[in-house]
């Protein structure tokens, strides 16, 4: 049996993932968040776009960058993204105030290149009936773990 | 602002074009957006850490930009960027920093039926210029828009 030890544990430090960490076609999925009135008042608000003419409908931009908070929620430690690159995105259905969003994705494919990798991921925004709001792909350019 | 009727596909001018207004993006900026989208990444949120890397200082979210090139257009055609947008394809060519001023130039490039009888696709060119002129982001947005009847 293990006796309690006297030395303090190693000190938490954030652990990432890199670019040869990235597995292509392995599904994550994000915690849910309810979008509410005020995240679009706070989202209008800070970029200036016009109100919408049915006030309960979720501004199409700020789905996606709700996604890209939750991206960083899944059981992978995070990813050290050098750069957003590209991507290309569909809207499907609208947004109302009072849904609840997550985000299902994985990687579609990866490229090594000399000063990191190009991740594409494909990401879906689903509601809580499970209907997918907006998909797309993202191209990420993603840090290499440096050499030992 | 909102009060006119929304545009019909018949209203649009292919080859119309769009110029905004000047943003500063500030520091309250990217710090509002990292609390409101959860998007904390050092690249925006950790200036020491900046200070090392090949952009030397903390760089605006892409998707922030994004939405303030949104806000933009909307101050001049806010018609335009009220209709629904069905697919969105967009580049990010190059860092956009703390005090950069941004506008947007945006141009309807085509204008044609879709398969949904009684609706039309117009493709709005976007590009996102900094103070020395550079284009920092760019994209072409599709929007799905009704047919006038008769």
């Amino acid at each position: 049996m293990a006796s309690a030890s006297a030395a303090s544990p190693p000190p938490r430090t954030e652990r990432s993932s890199y670019f040869e960490d990235v597995e292509v076609g392995v599904p994550l999925e994000t915690p849910a968040m309810t979008v509410t009135a005020a995240h679009v008042s706070l989202f209008s608000g800070l970029t200036g776009g016009a109100p919408a003419a049915d006030p309960d409908v979720v501004p199409d931009l700020l789905a996606l960058c709700l996604s890209s908070g939750l991206g960083w929620r899944v059981p992978r430690p995070p990813l050290v993204v050098l750069a957003f690159m590209a991507f290309d995105w569909k809207f499907h259905l609208p947004l109302r105030i009072g849904d609840t969003i997550r985000s299902r994705s994985h990687t579609a494919a990866k490229r090594s290149m000399k000063d990191g990798g190009v991740v594409f991921e494909e990401r879906a925004i689903v509601n809580h009936r499970d209907e997918i709001v907006q998909s797309g792909r993202l191209t990420l350019l993603v840090a290499k773990r440096k050499p030992a | 602002m909102s009060a006119q009727a929304p545009l019909s596909f018949e209203d649009i001018k292919v080859g119309e074009e769009f110029v905004s207004p000047g943003r500063t993006v500030t520091e309250m900026d990217v710090v509002l957006f990292a609390g409101l989208s959860g998007d904390y990444n050092v690249l925006h949120t950790d200036a020491e850490h900046m200070k090392s890397s090949q952009f030397g200082e903390r760089i605006a979210h892409g998707l922030l930009v994004l939405s303030l090139q949104q806000g933009l257009v909307s101050r001049i055609a806010p018609e335009l960027v009220e209709l629904p947008m069905a697919e969105l394809g967009w580049k990010f060519r190059g860092p956009v920093k703390i005090g950069d001023t941004v506008h947007v130039v945006a141009r309807v490039s085509d204008k044609r039926p879709a398969d949904r009888p009684g609706w039309g696709l117009v493709t709005v060119e976007r590009r996102v210029i900094n103070q020395r002129g550079e284009v920092v982001q760019e994209g072409e947005s599709e929007h799905m828009v009704e047919r006038r009847l008769g």
